[in-house]
């Protein structure tokens, strides 16, 4: 057995695949270029030297063992891509490999002393990695969101990760200050009503019920009148004629009374048309803004007739105080 | 009626060439204000809301689904609004987070620019509310217009009230039916703090004298649960309790003229209750424009400048003229 296993060229670090043999061969090129001081070493370590019929031996050996296992497989080599496959066919065939590429470039004894120093753990080497790299396959993948990665770049992954939450912190942070930006001045009411909201209601009611009241002056004498008859339409106009001319007969608009009186509750209820052309107050009239297309002298515009407006004036002379 | 439209026509008020706009009530030939109320730049969630309660406010002379887009500017709303006989625009925007609402004249102008201080949405106030009220055609009908507290004679807030009591239909008390009013927009100017509150209201008649129990079993068509009393009659006679705004009911009360509804007969007396419907705003006027959103400024709040710079072009003008 131990026979064997010498026969076997440098078996560990073709069993570490690729990247081991890779290293392999970058060693042996500074030692080609040590060969002189070699012969010393070499005469160190002459005990362990197989001469070079042996060699030739292990070779053949090596070469039977591989046959006889797998006839498929061809001696020629360089199968890189079956080094992963599995088993130790191919290590066998790698190791073969590698004995003739040693010879190849120098059939220095070094390689064969690396090679001497493996040649004791082949067989387990082999059974080892056999069993790890079942082990590998076999293995299930955790859930882990990094997935599989060499640890090396573990870290640096994680560290992107941290830096992504962090990221996401501060993006959340600006959507929280944009919304807070876009809610402002909103404000929910309460739920009962407050003195300010009891006192705008009985204002608006005010109001209500002065438009009511109104209504119900104006429309109260015109019971029974069908308007789209002839003849009550011209009873109606008849009436209110009369009223428009008492009114006229008042000192003072009533609806200016109001207001100043009142100094609270204007409602826009232009009476009827009549009243609107006698209504000293200009704004009353509903087509105060309406028909002025030009409104650049909108506090002149208003009528010299109508008197009852003394604001006009003590307005030009109020804007310079502002 | 003719006669006096004729009168109207040769009213000194009136500017000469002016045309017969679109938009012209059929009945009484008077103009129908309407508008539009649209944002502008890109606004939050909320304002969209409140854009869309104002919309609801306005109606029904305006456009409830007006669809607007980022590349609509100011001209291409003032170009439809020809057309169509918009005489208003509600323009809400949001520079620099602060929300604003700009009430235009169109297409001349003048244009009222408010500071939205603070807000609550329709839906705000209704969830604070626990019974919120919504029947049905509350939003057919224009609402009444109460400005209150701005006759102190100051220039912009005359304007203000000028541009509130035209931006609705004026009401012709001869004709109107009360039915028709069910909903009140109450601007109430603060001269203290200078910020108008800006409510919302929908407007109910109860019938006065009535108890309780009897206005409820004719409004609500449900037999009355008549388990603890010992007589039918003692449903009449047994008074519930008096609410709390039975004492200041006595000047909300109206004579009605005519038969309001099954509740509501002429011959009773009514008294009015007001809900709040919502949106609800306290507005701070900061500006005051000429033109449509441009043209000389005014009324400033803030800038005293512009004030005198305003000044400055007037004169320029009269000098033109």
């Amino acid at each position: 057995m131990a026979d064997a296993a010498t026969a076997d060229a440098a078996p560990p670090p073709s069993v570490m695949g690729s990247t081991g043999r890779k290293r392999k061969l970058k060693r042996g090129k500074p030692q080609k270029s040590n060969k002189k001081r070699k012969p010393i070493s070499m005469a160190s370590k002459k005990p362990k030297k197989p001469s070079q019929k042996m060699l030739k031996l292990f070779r053949k050996r090596a070469r039977d063992y591989h046959s006889d296992e797998e006839e498929d497989l061809d001696e020629t080599g360089d199968k890189k891509s079956l080094e992963e496959s599995s088993g130790e066919e191919e290590e066998a065939q790698e190791d073969s490999d590698d004995a003739g590429h040693e010879d190849e470039f120098s059939g220095s004894d070094d390689e064969v002393d690396g090679a001497q120093q493996g040649i004791t753990k082949f067989t387990e080497g082999c059974r080892a990695f056999r069993t790890a790299f079942r082990k590998i396959m076999k293995k299930h993948l955790s859930n882990d969101p990094l997935g599989p990665i060499l640890s090396a770049n573990k870290k640096l992954v994680a560290e992107k990760l941290a830096e992504e939450v962090e990221d996401q912190k501060v993006k959340g942070e600006a959507k929280k200050e944009k919304r807070l930006a876009g809610e402002k001045g909103h404000v929910m009411p309460a739920n009962f009503l407050d003195a300010k909201e009891k006192f705008l209601i009985s204002v608006a009611t005010k109001g209500v019920v002065k438009l009511f009241n109104a209504v119900n002056k104006a429309q109260n004498p015109q019971k029974g009148l069908n308007p789209s008859r002839a003849k009550d339409a011209k009873e109606l106009a008849k009436r209110r004629k009369q009223a428009f001319l008492s009114e006229i007969q008042k000192p003072s608009t009533q609806s200016y009374d109001n207001t100043s009186k009142l100094n609270s509750s204007k409602f826009c209820i232009p009476t009827n048309k009549e009243d609107n052309e006698e209504s000293g107050w200009a704004p009353l009239r509903d087509t105060y803004m309406l028909t002025s297309s030009k409104l650049k002298d909108w506090d002149k515009m208003a009528d010299p007739a109508s008197i009852d407006e003394p604001e006009s004036r003590h307005m030009d002379s109020s804007s310079d105080e502002e | 009626m003719a006669r006096f439209r004729n009168k109207r026509g040769k009213a000194p008020a009136k500017s000469p060439g002016m045309k017969k706009p679109p938009g012209v009530n059929q009945v009484t030939g008077e103009k129908v204000p309407k508008s539009i109320v649209f944002g502008r730049g890109k606004l939050p969630g909320h304002l969209k809301q409140l854009e869309h309660d104002l919309r609801k406010l306005m109606l029904p002379h305006t456009a409830l689904k007006l669809k607007e887009k980022k590349r609509n500017n100011l001209k291409d709303f003032l170009n439809i609004a020809g057309p169509m006989g918009v005489t208003h625009f509600l323009i809400l925007s949001n520079p620099k987070s602060i929300p604003h609402l700009r009430v235009a004249r169109t297409p001349q102008g003048p244009t009222l620019t408010f500071e939205v201080c603070e807000y609550a949405l329709a839906a705000d106030v209704a969830r604070s509310q626990a019974r919120p009220r919504c029947p049905q055609g509350l939003f057919q009908n224009s609402p009444l217009i109460v400005l209150s507290g701005f006759g102190n004679g100051a220039k912009h807030l005359k304007l203000t009230t000028i541009m509130f009591q035209n931006i609705f239909p004026a009401i012709d008390i001869n004709t109107v039916k009360l039915s028709s009013c069910q909903r009140i927009v109450l601007l109430n100017y603060n001269s203290e703090t200078k910020l108008i509150d800006f409510r919302h209201y929908s407007i109910r008649l109860q019938p006065v004298g009535v108890s309780r129990r009897i206005r409820k079993f004719v409004q609500n068509h449900q037999v009355p649960n008549l388990r603890n009393l010992k007589d039918v009659s003692d449903f009449v006679t047994k008074a519930g309790y008096g609410s709390e705004s039975e004492a200041d009911e006595e000047a909300a009360t109206v004579n009605l003229v005519s038969d309001l509804s099954r509740v509501n007969r002429a011959s009773t007396k009514s008294a009015v209750k007001l809900q709040e419907i919502g949106p609800r705003m306290t507005l701070r006027l900061v500006k005051v424009e000429e033109g449509l959103c441009s043209g000389s400024v005014i009324f400033s709040e803030y800038g005293k400048e512009a004030i005198t710079e305003e000044a400055q072009e007037a004169s320029d003008e009269e000098t033109e003229d």
